[in-house]
Formats: C-alpha cells, sequence, structure tokens
C-alpha cells in the first residue's frame, strides 16, 4: 500500500436513542445527536464552526432546516448547509466536511443525519408510499401503480435475478446474514433469529420481495465531527481517518444497450475512492453498506469490486458476509435489521467498526468501506476509513 | 421528481412539455416516445436532449407498439385506491423494438405467466371513469 496521509478524520460520533415509535421532532433527535457527538469528541459548542445537515429526501425542510444550528445552540459557524444529494447524502455530507476542513474553512464540522418517519396515525406506507420517478420527469409510475421505493427496487431485483440465474434463496442469504449480525448488537431493532425458511414464508410485499427483503423504518439521529487528522489524534476517542472517497452518478438511460438496474454508479465510487486511498477491493476488511433491500448488498459487492460480477449470489448463500464469512458485509444489522437510518446506518457502522468498538461484532477493521446510495441506486457515495493514520 | 394529480379518477403526472404528447397519444391509440432526428435513437419520452449525441432537436414520433417484457414486478399491496381491485397487479417495464422502456400494465395474461423476454404489444384500455391507458398484452 501506498503511504499516504488521511484526508481529515472522525473525532466524535454518537445517535440519539433509536426507536420504531414517535420519540419526538426530527431537529430534537438531531440536537441530541450533535450534544452528544461534541461531548464524545472531547468538544465544546463553541469549537465547532461547521454543521452539515442530512434530511431524508421525504421529509421536507420544515423536519430538519438550516436554523437547526439555533437549535442545537452553535455561533459562528464558517459553514453551513442542508446537504440534499437523497440517500447518498449521509457519506457524502462527510465527503464534504472533509473537503472544507482540507480546505481551511472550518476546523470542526458536525454532519448530522436524523428522521423520524414513524408518526402517530402515519403507517410505513403513507410515508414511503410516494412513487420513486424512475422514468424521470414522464410520470409514467403513478399511472401504473408503482408506488413506494420497494416496487422501483423490486422491478431492478428481479432484472438483476434474471441476468445471474438468482433466486430467492440468494436474497433470503442476506436477510439471514444481516440478522445474524444483529443479533450482536445491542442497538438493533431486529431480536430474534430469522431462517431462509421465515424469509420465504414472510408475505411478499411487492414481488420477487418478501417482507424480510425490506428495511424499515426508525426514528433517530446519527452524528459525526470531522476535524483535521492531526487535530482527531488529539481527541479522547480512537480517531477514524479518511483515506479516500468517491462519488459515482451515471444517470439513467431507459432505452436497449444500458443497464440501469446492473450498471450503477457504485462503480465509478469505488474507483475513485480507491486511488485516492491508494489501496483496492482486496485490502478492504469489512463493508458497511446502504441496504434498504436484500437485492442492494448483493449488486454492491460486485460493484465495489469485492465479489466479480455476477457472483455475489453463490457468495451470499455461501455465508461469505455472515458472522465468521470471508468477507463482513453491514456488521451492526445494516438497515435490513438493524435500523433504518438511510446514511447514517452506514455511517454509524463504520465509525464504530473502524474504532474497535464494536463489541461482540467487532470485525478486523484495518480498513473500512463505508458506502451510501440515493434514487434507485443512482447516486452514490463513498469513503474509504482505518484506525490508522497512514496506510 | 414531478406532481401527482386526478385524472378522471385515476393517479397520473401533472402534464408537461416532456411527457404531455406521450399521455395525449394514449386517447389516439398510438404509443408516443421520442426520436433524435440527428443520430436517429430512439429515446424513452421526458429527455429534454438525445443522450446519445447530445442534440435537442428531440422530437415526437411514432413506435411501432410491439416489445418485450424487461422487468416485471407484483404489487401485492394497495398503496392508492384507484388500484384496490386489482391486487395483486403486475407493473412491468417494456422495451419497445425501437429500443426506448416504458412502465405499463401487461393485461390478458396471468402474472404467474408473466417472464422476461416475452413479447408483447400496445394495447389501450380505459381506466378510472374512463381514462384511456397504454398498457401492452401478449403478442
Amino acid at each position: 500500500m501506498a503511504s499516504k496521509k488521511p484526508l481529515a478524520a472522525i473525532r466524535g460520533f454518537a445517535m440519539s436513542d433509536l426507536s420504531r415509535q414517535y420519540i419526538g421532532e426530527t431537529w430534537q433527535l438531531a440536537v441530541t445527536a450533535i450534544h452528544r457527538a461534541i461531548a464524545d469528541a472531547g468538544l465544546k459548542k463553541s469549537d465547532i464552526d461547521g454543521l452539515l445537515i442530512n434530511k431524508s429526501p421525504v421529509a421536507t425542510l420544515m423536519d430538519l432546516p438550516m436554523d437547526l444550528l439555533d437549535y442545537a445552540g452553535l455561533k459562528d459557524l464558517t459553514l453551513c448547509s442542508v446537504v440534499e444529494a437523497e440517500g447518498s447524502s449521509g457519506v457524502q455530507m462527510v465527503q464534504q466536511a472533509a473537503l472544507a476542513v482540507q480546505a481551511g474553512m472550518a476546523k470542526a464540522v458536525v454532519c448530522v443525519f436524523s428522521d423520524a418517519p414513524i408518526r402517530p396515525g402515519v403507517s410505513t406506507q403513507q410515508a414511503f408510499g410516494m412513487p420513486l420517478p424512475l422514468m424521470g420527469k414522464l410520470g409514467s409510475e403513478a399511472p401504473t401503480g408503482l408506488f413506494g421505493p420497494v416496487a422501483a427496487y423490486a422491478l431492478a431485483a428481479r432484472r438483476y435475478m434474471h441476468k445471474n440465474n438468482l433466486n430467492e434463496d440468494h436474497l433470503g442469504a442476506v436477510a439471514v446474514a444481516c440478522r445474524q449480525w444483529a443479533l450482536k448488537n445491542p442497538l438493533a431493532m431486529m431480536k430474534k433469529p430469522l431462517t431462509m425458511e421465515d424469509h420465504h414464508a414472510s408475505a411478499y410485499v411487492v414481488e420477487p420481495f418478501h417482507l424480510f427483503d425490506c428495511s424499515f423504518p426508525v426514528n433517530g439521529a446519527v452524528a459525526v465531527v470531522v476535524t483535521s487528522a492531526e487535530r482527531a489524534a488529539d481527541g479522547p476517542q480512537p480517531a477514524v481517518y479518511i483515506h479516500g472517497m468517491g462519488q459515482g452518478h451515471r444517470g439513467v438511460t431507459n432505452r436497449r444497450g444500458f443497464e440501469n438496474e446492473i450498471e450503477i454508479g457504485a462503480k465509478l465510487a469505488g474507483e475513485g475512492a480507491y486511488a485516492m486511498a491508494g489501496v483496492g477491493p482486496k485490502d478492504i476488511d469489512c463493508a458497511q453498506v446502504y441496504d434498504a433491500f436484500t437485492y442492494c448488498i448483493l449488486l454492491q459487492l460486485e460493484q465495489y469490486g469485492f465479489v466479480a460480477p455476477g457472483g455475489a449470489g453463490e457468495f451470499a448463500l455461501a455465508g461469505q458476509t455472515a458472522p465468521g464469512g470471508s468477507f463482513p458485509v453491514n456488521t451492526g444489522g445494516g438497515q435490513l435489521s438493524g435500523y433504518y437510518l438511510q446514511g447514517g446506518t452506514p455511517l454509524s457502522e463504520g465509525v464504530m467498526q473502524a474504532r474497535g468498538t464494536a463489541g461482540e461484532r467487532q470485525v478486523k477493521h484495518d480498513l473500512v468501506l463505508t458506502a451510501a446510495y440515493g434514487g434507485r441506486m443512482m447516486y452514490h457515495a463513498c469513503m474509504i476509513t482505518s484506525p490508522h493514520a497512514s496506510l | 421528481m414531478y406532481d401527482i394529480t386526478r385524472t378522471l379518477g385515476w393517479p397520473t403526472p401533472v402534464l408537461n412539455d416532456l411527457n404531455r404528447p406521450h399521455f395525449e397519444g394514449m386517447a389516439d391509440g398510438k404509443v408516443i416516445v421520442q426520436h433524435c432526428p440527428d443520430c436517429d435513437t430512439w429515446l424513452a419520452p421526458g429527455a429534454f436532449l438525445c443522450e446519445n449525441c447530445g442534440s435537442t432537436a428531440v422530437q415526437w414520433r411514432q413506435a411501432s407498439g410491439q416489445g418485450e417484457i424487461y422487468s416485471y414486478v407484483i404489487m401485492n399491496r394497495t398503496f392508492d385506491p384507484a388500484f384496490e381491485a386489482m391486487v395483486p397487479y403486475n407493473v412491468c417495464l417494456i422495451e419497445l423494438a425501437e429500443g426506448p422502456r416504458l412502465l405499463a400494465n401487461v393485461t390478458g395474461i396471468a402474472n404467474s405467466e408473466l417472464a422476461i423476454g416475452r413479447a408483447v404489444r400496445a394495447t389501450f384500455e380505459k381506466v378510472g371513469e374512463g381514462l384511456p391507458l397504454l398498457k401492452f398484452a401478449p403478442a
């Protein structure tokens, strides 16, 4: 590996309480996570000069506005923005914080994701059931009845399964592996074991997806404090150094010859991050990726270069991503069995793993890939982190 | 993103310059998509420019209505009351013979008979309170 200095580092990290019940407004959860992260970093509010905010794409700016800085009691910031890159924002905001720290625009940037989709009288279906625009501005999702991310992803999963001769066992293996990890994670919402039979027996939501192919909403917030690598080394917690960052946004082409469902921007994002860090996929010890649906883990394993194209289904079926497998993926249970906080899910588990504070589920963590995407896997951002300042 | 409204009791997008000819063509029983005259590429409607050559001279043009199933799902839940009586219903991504892909329901076939690569042809059905909608049927 090449010897390179890190871009920046994560010095503080914290989460609000997590719940599948209403426990407060989105901004309240955000403020809790922000204050806890600042304390975790061993800093004071007055040390913070940057705030980057990640709201859910289906929430409004009213839920998590710019003046979150006032609710959080932050003053005289030199950097403040709502980062809007759909689900990839959870990683993008950390990337932007690292760039700002590198450029000298801010010294200590708090990045926060917060969401409270579960409210009294609002169902999951109501919160997330709007059409996801796969066909751009044409708008043919609503009249044909293709509602919700679950339908959009199911359509992609069917194509991916067809091209790679996969069946529901391959998807089920992903769900089972995530549940095995979740059982080792006290933060995870899912507490019962899950078998392949349980997966297959669960109702179809949108075929080919069973209920256990889908993540589920959680109310909660995640915050990190990004500083220079030197500054993070002085903190009370192990520093998590950022060595590589990448993004990939390919654009959608709905015509013959283009497989939007398989050839996603994660490849581009990964290539950028690997090149920046001077490492390759074989050097990575574990991956924390956005897994709103089972198929998403399989495709990202291939696109980030961990498994040859078409091979992820068998890889998962052989238990390689599960505890004891050759390549741990989503070691906190992911969004499927842990908690769905959009990009905040891989971000939080990536920090805990890289710090070495993941307890019973701790794996080898010299290099951790953390990745998030938005849209129907249209917008990708990733970073390569390590507890080591030099690689 | 686009805004959703209801037309004759059916969920529809608010029409704009990038989708109007496609939806209005349904009333005439035509599959109207887009085509680039500069590089002879057929485009999925909603395109502002030709993604192949970059031309902004994109034109609306009638496609043959022949195609095949590119992918499909079965909706097992009701997300909108308009579809309640149809559950479980299919939504398919159809690849037209000319190349562009369109979302549509495939009618006249059991959901269990759907398959990627299956040949289909355009057909038009009234939905809601009489709104003509492009669907596909086995060829």
